[in-house]
């Protein structure tokens, strides 16, 4: 056994032997509330076994290993359904960002920082991504949230719009414009924030699926000290723009995030249609077998990109094409699934997890298809930065982002 | 087998695609759709040449000893120039029928001649609208064989055929010369597959499996041309996803390329991401023949390729608008192609089924 099968032989084991406190079957069924308690007890005992931060300097409280570990442990974290998702924006963008840009030129923020990682870890404390907002989501660079000079520091007024997790979180990582006068993508600076501090109001957002975990986000007033500020000023774009590039392979799910195709094969098996079992329809034997296929290849995809991590290499680019192609047909396979059964089809379980259940699964997938990139930019993204294809015609171009037509 | 291609691999990728772009012809190729019957002369002896028809023959009978990774890049960089001979993929189910079920006299029959280009064996199982009928009207007894075959790629030019027939009401397989058959070539949209009908009147033929052990062999034989046919269309299907990438580049309407579109590239986007899931499939299946998990691979591999092969024909003509639908400029080779190659060793029909089957436990 090489040092990575024992990794990941001792990752397993661990998971297994913590999985019926907080596995799937613990989980169920409780509140929001009891849920993200059980959530940080995860978190602090993950971290007190090793297993947090896993490709994080040492001197920052992480492991110090490499980024295979990490996906080895993702993949071996997620069939348990274990309660992570409340921490995946902080431990994956923001706190990240804290440790490249957060400790000063002098690393005189170093400690400061060094307590909040820790504390991100132990799921003690949790920051937020503040992007998005009304009038600005596929198009980051055209927010509108103003910080303005306030005597040494910055004064924040806006709104953010789709804040995952911003209702429980400490603190936020925040992009907001400082000159309208110039091109959009140029006026914009990249600061962190408190999330109690005065001035700043939480909404949460009732989802489609009944679930309120996005939020807008109000900022009136808000102060800022000069050292909460993350970025150049001016030069705000370029480190969001690094937030969303810093893990290209994070654990894949080609399952779209959705139930597993074994769950719809089950599902389909006790199935009665039209006097016939369902799974000798050819309607259902080819949405099963196209779905196998596709996720089949994204799978192998996501195996030969770890070969190639783990052979020192570069992993190709069709690494992106996951959520694309998968969170879709999920969406089309959850709506099958709810054919199929019928009547039946028209119950829903409000305890169900999207993971396993088909309705839970179908009212979400909305979600999947927007959030993190829309399907139609992850479509543009392709063809621009892989196959060289010419952007769109952009009238913003060039243009200063206070003369940009409405 | 890995499913990353090592340095030899690398190298025969490359070597091929580069010997393949100095002598495949789009005119030769276009001219041959009128044949009926004939391949492409060019391509068969740089096959032989290169030792393409060697590469899957045990050392032990002048081949390489390479595999079906092997096989696949060079049926990889066919496809991408619609190359024009059909044995890559059937010639190799042949010699594996002979390799895994034949006495040492068949073997030292032909596989020697195999690998060094003189004799093309090719799989003859279809009847009707069934590419593997459970218990076929083809017959095998004292030593004869009797009946028809539809449709048999490379049939037109192949000296022998593994012949999927009925022995005392059983299925069988069967390899039997050609030189007593009547062979009757198909005027086909993809002539130089050299389709034929083959019909037995008493040819000989000799025992390879019988019952149960016949249709697995019957089905491991169609999964390997399965997945080399699977190569060939991701070559074919990578090489229209750049064409259409480069005209839409190149022609401009509207003030700007027509690649700036979204309509137009997006349609390039998700032909690139059919190409990349058909290519990840591929690689896989090659890789895993021999494991009791080959079956599934290759249907994964097969419809995959299919799918995005088919796609990437439609749309490429498509992005090109009127000149894509012209004789001369061959994107019609493709298209043709696509649909030769999709049906051949079984429709997406087919692969569902044995997919299924696979996934479920029910073919066991």
């Amino acid at each position: 056994m090489n040092d990575r099968d024992a990794f990941r032989a001792r990752a397993r084991a661990w998971l297994q032997s913590v999985a019926p406190v907080y596995g799937f079957h613990a989980r169920k069924g409780l509140s929001t509330a009891d849920d993200l308690a059980l959530a940080r007890r995860y978190m602090a005992e993950k971290y007190d076994a090793g297993f947090a931060g896993i490709n994080w300097p040492v001197e920052m409280g992480g492991q110090g290993l490499g980024h295979i570990e990490k996906v080895i442990f993702e993949e071996e974290e997620m069939p348990f359904d274990m309660p992570t998702s409340y921490f995946a924006i902080s431990l994956g963008m923001p706190v990240p960002i804290m440790i490249r840009f957060g400790q000063g030129g002098q690393g005189e923020h170093r400690d400061w920082v060094r307590e909040r990682v820790v504390k991100a870890l132990r799921g003690e404390e949790i920051w937020c991504q503040l992007f998005s907002e009304p009038a600005a989501g596929s198009d980051l660079a055209g927010l509108r949230t103003r910080a303005e000079v306030d005597g040494n520091g910055w004064k924040l007024n806006g709104q953010k719009l789709w804040t995952s997790y911003a209702q429980y979180a400490d603190y936020g990582v925040i992009v907001a414009r400082n000159d309208p006068n110039v091109v959009k993508h140029k006026g914009l600076t990249y600061f962190w924030v408190d999330m109690r501090a005065p001035g700043v109001d939480v909404r949460p957002i009732k989802l489609a699926d009944g679930s309120s975990h996005v939020n807008e986000v109000f900022f009136d007033d808000v102060r800022l000290e000069d050292s909460q500020r993350l970025s150049p000023v001016g030069g705000g774009f370029g480190v969001a723009m690094t937030t969303l590039m810093i893990e290209r392979y994070t654990a894949t799910d080609s399952a779209g995030f959705g139930p597993p195709l074994d769950v719809f094969v089950e599902h389909v098996k006790p199935l009665v249609l039209n006097g016939r079992p369902a799974l000798e329809d050819g309607r259902v034997r080819s949405a099963i077998a196209r779905n196998h296929a596709m996720r089949a290849g994204l799978d192998s995809i996501t195996r030969r990109a770890m070969l190639m991590m783990q052979a020192g290499m570069e992993p190709g680019p069709e690494g992106s094409l996951n959520k694309l192609v998968s969170v879709r047909s999920r969406q089309k396979l959850s709506e099958l699934a709810l054919d199929l059964a019928g009547q039946a089809g028209l119950a829903l379980d409000r305890h169900g997890s999207a993971h396993e259940d088909w309705t839970k699964s179908w009212l979400s997938a909305p979600t999947g298809r927007i959030a993190g990139g829309a399907d139609e930019m992850l479509l543009n993204t392709i063809a621009e930065k892989i196959l060289g294809l010419p952007q769109d015609y952009r009238p913003d171009k060039g243009v200063p982002f206070n003369q940009i037509p409405a | 087998m890995s499913i990353l291609y090592d340095e030899g691999q690398q190298a025969i990728a490359n070597e091929s695609r580069r010997v393949l772009e100095a002598r495949c012809s789009t005119d030769r190729m276009l001219g041959l759709l009128d044949r009926v019957g004939e391949y492409d002369a060019p391509f068969r002896e740089t096959a032989v040449e290169q030792g393409w028809t060697a590469l899957a023959i045990p050392e032990a009978f002048g081949g390489l000893g390479l595999g079906l990774v092997e096989l696949g890049l060079v049926a990889q960089a066919s496809g991408e120039k619609v190359a024009g001979a059909p044995f890559l993929g059937v010639g190799h189910a042949a010699a594996a029928a002979i390799e895994m079920q034949g006495t040492d006299a068949l073997k030292a029959e032909w596989l020697g001649r195999i690998a060094a280009g003189t004799a093309l064996g090719t799989i003859a199982f279809a009847e009707g609208t069934e590419i593997l009928p459970a218990l076929p009207e083809t017959t095998f007894a004292d030593g004869r064989l009797h009946g028809a075959k539809h449709g048999v790629t490379g049939g037109g030019k192949a000296d022998f055929a593994i012949v999927w027939a009925s022995c005392d009401g059983a299925p069988c397989l069967v390899l039997t010369g050609l030189g007593d058959a009547v062979v009757t070539p198909i005027d086909s949209y993809d002539n130089t597959r050299c389709h034929a009908d083959l019909a037995f009147a008493g040819a000989p033929a000799v025992l390879l499996a019988q019952g149960r052990d016949a249709r697995r062999l019957a089905m491991e034989l169609l999964a390997r041309v399965a997945v080399v046919l699977a190569h060939e269309q991701l070559g074919g299907a990578e090489a229209l996803l750049f064409t259409a990438r480069d005209y839409a580049l190149t022609r401009r309407a509207f003030g700007q390329p027509i690649g700036a579109f979204q309509s137009v590239k997006h349609r390039i986007a998700e032909m690139y991401g059919l190409v990349e899931i058909a290519r990840a499939n591929a690689i896989h299946a090659a890789a895993s023949v021999g494991t009791p998990g080959f079956l599934l691979a290759a249907a994964d591999a097969r419809l995959s390729a299919t799918e995005a092969y088919d796609t990437c024909a439609r749309d490429c003509v498509q992005i090109h608008g009127g000149i894509g639908a012209t004789w001369e400029q061959g994107l019609h080779l493709h298209m043709r192609r696509a649909r030769s190659l999709a049906i051949e060793a079984g429709s997406t029909f087919f692969w569902e089924d044995v997919l299924v089957g696979e996934l479920t436990g029910e073919a066991a």
